[in-house]
């Protein structure tokens, strides 16, 4: 039983989705519990897979599907392969999504009263796309599993209001375009070395002559592919209206996990398949990437800056926040490599609680702007809890993981010489800082905005554009948000302070996996 | 033209520009000794495909069984995309199911002639699809071209005698359930193989529960299982999304 751990974290969602879509029509009652254990048991899987990792003496664990196994060191079909940084990637994943089950219970009911079915089957099923992502070891497989995730994602967002439904479309095109480079590139992978299995590829490609041109066309669709995909700026037009105008259960998922994931496959692929001496020194590219992202980081923040609408806001920052991962994965030192998957988590707690707590706020005063916060310390202490735990980890304030995980992008910018980086890393935990403290201001000091009494005509009007219904939304209730919606929510908080104050553990987890880095910088 | 006509131009001339400077590298139109046809992998399935499998076909056993875990997932985004079609266009209430029944006595008095020929064909295409889905493992066929087969044969029916003539044969909770059940074929076979003690979707040891099998043809067999799973989701996803598309989610009327 213990050795099936891996391929249990994919299979409880999956057979939840199956039960779902064979009672869940008749009993829609039963949707939100299978859910709940499905993703319960998954989260348990990946605790498991997890201890696993740590108690094999490689620090991997390999589970093959089919049974087939090797034949002449050749994987002939597909397998998993567990190291540290996709051990911890899935309990991400699947603690982050079970806790978000629990949190949508009311909203689902709220927003979407007709379609609970679909949205619990969409919802699992997208979970068990990025899971596995994370754990295959198989370049194909990884397509159809981004596959998976892309069509539950569009349909989990445009189940929601008309609006939704454009900046779905909107996302799909794009999601599309960014799928079919990626296939492209696995393409060429394929016919220079003949499989598809990640590990095999990499000691084929050993063999290889280092300027195939091929491989470097490759490499560069895969990357744009992966970019598309994260929103990593200039190509993030997709991003701030799906993820605003998305159910709140389903921004509140897809914000954190989607395009953590596609910066996981891009660091994947730059450390397992194309190897880091490839990427770093054969190509010559990291200036290039890492300008790109400082470019990134400096007009996410200028963009949240500009926005006044909540959810909006909070997209902006996510396209700055990509820019520090692929920024610090490109420094081609192990400190921002370290940086990049920390912050990978981190960064994946603080937008979850943020997404969460914004979900809270806008459902209970039905103001989708900034001005929602006013006087809210008073009125929902509990939330703004939450609240200020994951402004400070986003400014960057121990003992918050944001400022671990910064500061070891700051060390491997400063080592890298690449000193704008350094600068763009600053000027976004600025802006991050007025951003967090005008609303916590403007939180605390601020008293009674109207939010006992009826609403504006315009808040009114503003409500109705963002496809909600407000005379559905309890006015009166303010402080009373649901324990199902205050818990989860409270428990990301207190891990946002427990992966800043473990950061030890947590980076010599991340260090088995940037060990061959160090090997690479000794060799200079 | 426009600024940004001129902005795609100009990216889809780098693209293609890049696709035509690696294509220098790559190997020679069906040179045998190419990565792709001669690295160990290519071998192992081209010659002991057919000793450990015992299909002839070399492609549906590599993709039911080698890499049977994909085709899984394959079927599941068939089945999401179903679904995603019906989660955005809404799908039958009450309400809705009366307006079918109404539009239903509306179409009684379809073309005679497209009637009868529909009903000629129907249950050849529907014999046809089910010899393709059988004989897979021997040519080209199998689960997902079975289904898209059977799935049609329900589209000339709602093309000949309307939407509700098709869907008095198969509703659209009925096709979602088939559609389930179809994946619950496919994993609940891995699912049996690890209960059986073996990693998930090693047919091998279904010999136990097979009748007069052996290891080999236990996995013969279970490809057939897991590409009848297939064509049971094809088949009802087709029928959905014409459904839901030619109709705009109301499920009345059609094409």
């Amino acid at each position: 039983m213990v050795e099936q751990f891996p391929i249990l974290i994919e299979l409880c969602p999956l057979f939840g989705a199956i039960l779902i879509a064979i009672l869940g029509f008749r009993m829609p009652k039963l949707c939100y519990p299978i859910t709940v254990l499905a993703m319960a048991l998954s989260c348990a899987a990946a605790i498991g897979t997890f201890m696993m990792m740590l108690a094999s003496p490689s620090g991997t664990v390999i589970y093959d599907l089919s049974g087939w196994g090797r034949v002449n060191d050749t994987a002939i079909s597909i397998e998993y392969r567990v190291d540290a940084l996709s051990a911890l990637m899935l309990v991400l994943i699947s603690s982050v999504a079970f806790l978000n089950v629990i949190y949508s219970k009311v909203r689902v009911a709220q927003e979407t009263p007709s379609k609970i079915p679909h949205f619990y089957i969409l919802y699992l099923l997208l979970v068990a796309g990025l899971e596995g992502i994370t754990i295959t070891n198989d370049a194909f497989n990884l397509y159809v599993l981004v596959e998976i995730s892309s069509l539950t994602g569009y349909a989990l967002i445009a189940i929601g209001s008309k609006r939704a439904v454009i900046s779905s479309f909107n996302y799909v095109i794009m999601g599309t375009i960014g799928a079919s480079f990626f296939l492209l590139g696995v393409g060429y992978l394929y016919i220079k070395t003949g499989t598809l299995n990640m590990s095999d590829i990499r000691s084929i490609m050993e063999a290889i002559p280092d300027d195939s041109k091929a491989i470097k066309v490759g490499f560069m669709l895969i990357m744009i592919g992966v970019w598309v995909k994260m929103a990593f700026f200039p190509l993030h037009g997709w991003l701030p209206n799906a993820y605003a105008y998305a159910p709140t259960a389903t921004g509140a998922l897809m914000a954190p996990l989607v395009t953590k994931v596609m910066i996981y496959i891009m660091i994947r692929m730059m450390l397992s398949v194309f190897g880091p001496e490839y990427v770093y020194e054969t190509l010559g590219w990291t200036d290039v990437v890492v300008t790109l992202s400082t470019i990134a980081i400096v007009a996410g923040s200028f963009f949240a800056l500009s926005r006044s609408d909540l959810r909006k806001m909070l997209t902006y920052i996510i396209v700055a926040e990509v820019g520090y991962m692929v920024g610090g994965a490109w420094l081609a030192n192990s400190q921002g490599m370290t940086g990049a998957i920390y912050h990978l988590l981190s960064d994946a707690l603080m937008t979850f609680c943020l997404f969460m707590v914004v979900g809270i706020v806008v459902s209970r005063t039905g103001d989708p702007k900034l001005t929602a916060f006013q006087g809210l310390y008073r009125k929902m202490p509990i939330t703004m809890v939450g609240f200020t735990i994951a402004a400070l980890s986003m400014i960057g304030l121990p003992p918050t993981c944001g400022f671990f995980s910064k500061w070891y992008l700051l060390r491997g910018g400063i080592e890298a010489g690449q000193y704008h980086y350094v600068g763009a890393l600053l000027f976004s935990s600025l802006v991050n800082a007025v951003l967090f403290f005008r609303l916590i201001e403007m939180a605390y000091y601020h008293g009674a905005h109207a939010h006992g009494e009826p609403i504006r005509d315009e808040d009114h009007e503003q409500y109705r554009m963002h496809g909600a219904d407000p005379d559905s939304q309890p006015k009166e209730t303010l402080a009373n948000a649901p324990w199902s919606m205050l818990g989860p929510m409270l428990v990301v908080a207190i891990g946002l302070i427990a992966l800043g104050v473990f950061n030890s553990t947590v980076t010599e987890w991340i260090g088995q996996v940037v060990a061959n880095l160090n090997v690479l910088e000794g060799a200079n | 033209m426009a600024p940004m006509k001129i902005v795609a131009l100009i990216t889809v001339i780098i693209t293609g520009g890049l696709l035509l400077y690696a294509t220098g590298d790559f190997p020679a139109w069906g040179d045998p000794l190419s990565p792709a046809n001669n690295s160990a992998l290519s071998r192992h399935y081209i010659e002991q495909s057919r000793v450990e499998t015992a299909v002839p076909n070399l492609v549906t056993a590599v993709l039911a069984d080698y890499r049977g875990y994909d085709t899984m997932f394959e079927t599941v985004v068939v089945f999401v995309a179903g679904l995603a079609i019906l989660a955005v266009l809404g799908q039958g209430t009450s309400r809705e199911r009366a307006a079918i029944q109404r539009s239903a006595e509306r179409y009684q008095e379809r073309d005679m002639i497209n009637i009868m020929t529909a009903r000629l064909i129907v249950p050849v295409l529907q014999l046809f699809s089910l010899y393709v889905l059988a004989h897979g493992h021997y040519s080209p066929g199998g689960g997902f071209q079975g289904g898209v087969m059977f799935g049609a044969s329900f589209i000339l029916i709602a093309l000949a005698g309307g939407l509700p003539e098709a869907l008095s044969r198969l509703s659209i909770p009925g096709a979602l359930l088939l559609a389930g059940l179809g994946v619950l074929l496919y994993g609940g076979t891995g699912l049996v193989c690890m209960m059986l003690g073996q990693n998930f979707l090693d047919y091998h040891i279904l010999h136990r529960l097979l009748p007069a099998t052996d290891a080999v043809m236990a996995r013969y067999h279970a490809m057939l299982i897991v590409e009848i799973g297939v064509a049971f989701t094809v088949t009802a996803i087709m029928f959905i999304i014409y459904a839901a598309l030619s109709s705009r989610g109301r499920m009345t009327g059609g094409l």
